[in-house]
């Protein structure tokens, strides 16, 4: 008897040993603010779907904690003389099924990437990334082994581009650019890959646990056999999804999530919370609020937005400052250039493209006198005294943005009498559908950064380009971004650099945009876990070097 | 019997190809953007629409659409989990949405029924006032906020059930949901039983089988509940309906990949996604078609009069 009762002392023992072995794994609770939509990288177009993807594979190069691309997968590379061939060796690094990595998974990915023409092939094109022949096979249809991408041997990665494209080792951390196993993927029923944990192979700092698609709640755990588990101290992460920022702050008090954002009015509330404020950290989200305008003569009374007085009258009637302080109250900045602050730097001087917010004041800022004399010169060149436009905005786009797009309705017509906005609330999917079909005056739009270069904004104004929603064309800008992509100043980084700025200024003193503010999120973070990198560039949230408590 | 149960079950179909075609055609002259890309150039955006076939004649893309749809597959998400057969992102949300609505319509059936049968026996007591009393309240809070409540006190406050539903441990972390789902059917079942057995109470034969001598469990559940049911029935199919298919509010609030949620997904997210659209559309009209049929033939089972009426019709 006593003997056993011994053993089931024991047992209990051991059992509770085991319960507090469970108990103690540090899974990381993380808010999502929307469902991940896929896990392949040709298909993937959100955030949240990167970050995940960015967990589980590691590509050629990583961020380190402040955005520069450092060696991931790659050991090290060359770069031919000409800045046009890039070299990749690779280190010893296993996918979660044994298999070795090597060259040849990231030929068979880019390969597909060019051949599907996906939301994210452009990276490879000539507006990006100038990998030699992506153009014609992305849009051309041509055959995808002519990529100007080569497996050498295992270990060895050769790119060839079309001319040197100076941030091309940054656009390495992006999942567009990571490999996948041919061998994995062809083994797979079609449409299969990545929607669950058996048809995902990682190869990063955590695998997939537990994942299906649509899912609400999803989790990876650590990689034991990532080439570099030792930095990583998470035992996993717990992804939740969140659909309101209410819900968000209780789940967060009640400990269910560790990592949470927050809407702009729980900001102030949190503030005053000493248990909050401690915790309270605002990261940038780095996509800018913009307004667009259609310049064509089917939109905004035949066309009238096309004179460029009138939109200069409009950007100096907006408050900026009172935008960010009273509506979006996040901790979004105001900002007065085409390109937004916080994600492009200098390479040569580090210093950050967009750091002088004063640059263009004499075209932007809040100036409601210098909105009225632009506004008059506008009436006399147009020969009208009053104007009705309407603006469009997003009603499913974050809390603020109705009240955003009434405070700037409210500014606007107190500083230029005679004009009149109208706002309209839709979708964004309508939104969207509104201004690539150039059916819309004035929209409140935004544009977060694919890369960590000033052109992921300005080459959007160019003639013809597809994001280039008022049809402003410009001779000498086209001329200058071409310059700047394939011509005169790829090889010159500081003159390039220049050239950039030159052509911003195009923008902006024709006010072919009118900036808004560049969007911060306000996140919650149980104290004790540390580690977490924020970047408002490609990978939103990385967990590499995270700890908790 | 079966001549009648068979023309229903044709009607039903017919009906369901119509809503189909309509649905097939209708979300085609929505706004919004079945791929909506910011980063795809015209050609590139040209091409997927040829890969799916959206710029064939409606009637050929009807055509091969109901072909596929007959072989079970509902094809793949235009914008949506794109790259995941609907099928399996479907029937995740489905079995999630069906087990607690189911939990729900049965937790509020059964309690409801009991709270009818309570207050009509207890008809103008103490008892009755109360069951009036909770069943108004519970068809007048919407279930999220009772939904919210139940979160906020049993998660939260007393912190016993998970925040956000886990499917790793789906009993337990669908209680809440389907507690909170069960509130409006259990009132609605609860009042109208009450107020059909109070009226059987008072019918003729009810008075004669008590004149017979008949009383107490036998005479309720005999006479009086089975026909104070036929009415609760009709009540019942569009509840069970409204269940199954989910709560939108309740799913997105508690975190569940459910139907409900994945159509407000489908339609307001960055595009409009026509294939999850359809095939959830396809899903609810035969949920809801089934479920009258279901109820149109049980009538028959509960009282024979309908049956013989059916009859007669086709004579």
């Amino acid at each position: 008897m006593k003997k056993l009762f011994c053993m089931l002392l024991a047992l209990v023992m051991l059992a509770s040993c085991a319960v507090s072995a469970v108990a103690e794994e540090k899974y990381l609770g993380v808010m999502l603010s929307t469902n991940v939509m896929s896990l392949d990288t040709n298909l993937a177009t959100d955030g949240e779907s990167f970050e995940v993807i960015a967990d589980c594979i590691d590509g050629l190069m990583q961020m380190d904690a402040d955005g520069a691309a450092i060696p991931a997968i790659a050991e090290s590379y060359d770069l031919s003389d000409d800045g046009t061939v890039y070299t990749f060796h690779l280190r010893d690094a296993k996918w979660s099924n044994g298999a070795a990595v090597t060259a040849k998974d990231f030929e068979f990915a880019w390969k597909r990437i060019a051949k599907e023409a996906g939301e994210y092939a452009y990276l490879l094109d000539t507006s990006v990334g100038c990998v030699k022949n992506a153009d014609a096979i992305i849009y051309e249809g041509a055959d995808p082994d002519t990529l100007g991408v080569k497996a050498i041997d295992d270990k060895t990665f050769e790119v060839t581009l079309e001319v040197p494209v100076s941030f091309f080792p940054s656009l390495m951390y992006f999942p567009t650019f990571y490999p996948i196993n041919e061998e994995f993927y062809n083994s797979l029923e079609e449409g299969t890959y990545g929607t669950s944990p058996e048809t995902f192979l990682c190869n990063g700092a955590f695998v997939l646990e537990d994942y299906t698609p649509g899912t609400a709640t999803l989790s990876v755990k650590k990689n034991a056999d990532y080439w570099d588990a030792d930095r990583v101290k998470l035992d996993g992460i717990k992804y939740q999804v969140v659909g309101s920022s209410d819900n968000a702050l209780t789940a967060y008090r009640t400990g269910a999530l560790d990592l949470v954002t927050i809407s702009g009015n729980q900001v102030a509330a949190a503030q005053k919370d000493a248990s909050l404020s401690q915790s309270l950290k605002v990261t940038g989200a780095g996509y800018m609020w913009y307004l667009s305008f259609s310049q064509t003569e089917k939109n905004a009374q035949n066309g009238k937005l096309a004179n460029a007085n009138l939109r200069l009258a409009i950007t100096n009637a907006i408050d900026r400052d009172n935008l960010v302080d009273n509506y979006v109250m996040d901790g979004s900045l105001a900002t007065y250039t085409a390109v937004p602050p916080q994600f492009a730097a200098s390479s040569t001087t580090g210093e950050d493209f967009s750091a002088d917010q004063d640059a263009f004041l004499d075209y932007v800022g809040y100036d409601p006198e210098k909105a009225l004399e632009y506004f008059e010169t506008a009436k006399a060149e147009l020969g009208v005294d009053s104007f009705e436009f309407t603006m469009i905005y997003g009603n499913n786009e974050g809390d603020e943005v109705a009240k955003v797009a009434q405070a700037i309705k409210e500014d606007v017509e107190d500083a230029l009498p005679g004009l009149v906005i109208n706002l309209q609330p839709m979708t964004k999917a309508e939104r969207l559908d509104k201004m690539q079909n150039d059916n819309y005056d004035v929209a409140l739009t935004r544009w977060g950064p694919d890369y960590a270069d000033p052109m992921t904004y300005l080459g959007m104004w160019i003639t013809d380009n597809s994001n280039n929603y008022g049809f402003w064309s410009n001779a000498e800008y086209d001329q200058l971004i071409k310059d700047c992509t394939i011509g005169a100043y790829i090889t010159d980084y500081d003159a390039r650099w220049a050239a950039l700025f030159e052509a911003e200024t195009l923008v902006m003193q024709e006010a072919v945009i009118a900036p808004l503010y560049t969007k911060a999120n306000a996140n919650l973070i149980t104290s004790g876990v540390a580690g977490v990198e924020f970047h408002p560039v490609a990978l939103n949230r990385v967990y590499k070097n995270a700890t908790i408590e | 019997m079966l001549k009648y149960v068979l023309k229903r079950i044709g009607m039903a179909l017919l009906t369901l190809l119509i809503i189909t075609f309509l649905l097939f055609f209708l979300v085609r002259v929505m706004p919004g953007n079945p791929f909506p890309s910011e980063r795809m150039s015209a050609e590139q955006i040209a091409n997927k629409r040829a890969e799916m076939g959206l710029d064939d004649p409606i009637l050929t893309q009807f055509v091969r659409y109901m072909g596929n749809v007959l072989q079970g597959d509902f094809g793949k998400g235009t914008s949506l989990y794109n790259g995941a057969p609907i099928k399996t992102v479907l029937s995740t949300a489905i079995s999630n949405s069906f087990r607690i609505g189911g939990a729900a319509i049965v937790l509020g059936t059964l309690v409801g029924l009991l709270l009818g049968i309570t207050a009509a026996l207890n008809k103008g007591k103490f008892l009755d006032g109360f069951c009036t009393v909770f069943s108004i309240l519970g068809v007048c809070v919407p279930s999220y906020v009772f939904l919210i409540f139940l979160q906020y006190t049993f998660s939260f406050k007393i912190p016993f059930f998970p925040y956000f539903f886990d499917p790793t441990r789906f009993a337990f972390s669908a209680v809440i949901p389907s507690l909170s789902l069960s509130l409006f059917t259990m009132s609605t079942i609860a009042r109208f039983t009450r107020n059909e057995m109070v009226e059987v109470f008072d019918s003729d034969y009810v008075r004669l089988a008590e004149a017979k001598g008949m009383y107490g469990r036998k005479l309720v559940l005999k006479h009086v509940l089975r026909n104070a049911l036929i009415p609760i029935v009709t009540v019942l199919a569009p509840l069970v309906v409204d269940l199954l298919t989910g709560a939108l509010v309740v799913e997105k609030i508690y975190g569940i990949n459910g139907i409900g949620k994945l159509m407000v997904d489908a339609i307001a997210g960055e595009g409009i996604d026509y294939n999850y659209v359809l095939a959830l559309g396809i899903l609810y009209s035969a949920l809801y078609i089934g479920i009258m049929l279901v109820v149109d033939l049980l009538y028959g089972v509960l009282d024979p009069r309908i049956r013989v009426s059916a009859k007669g019709e086709e004579a």
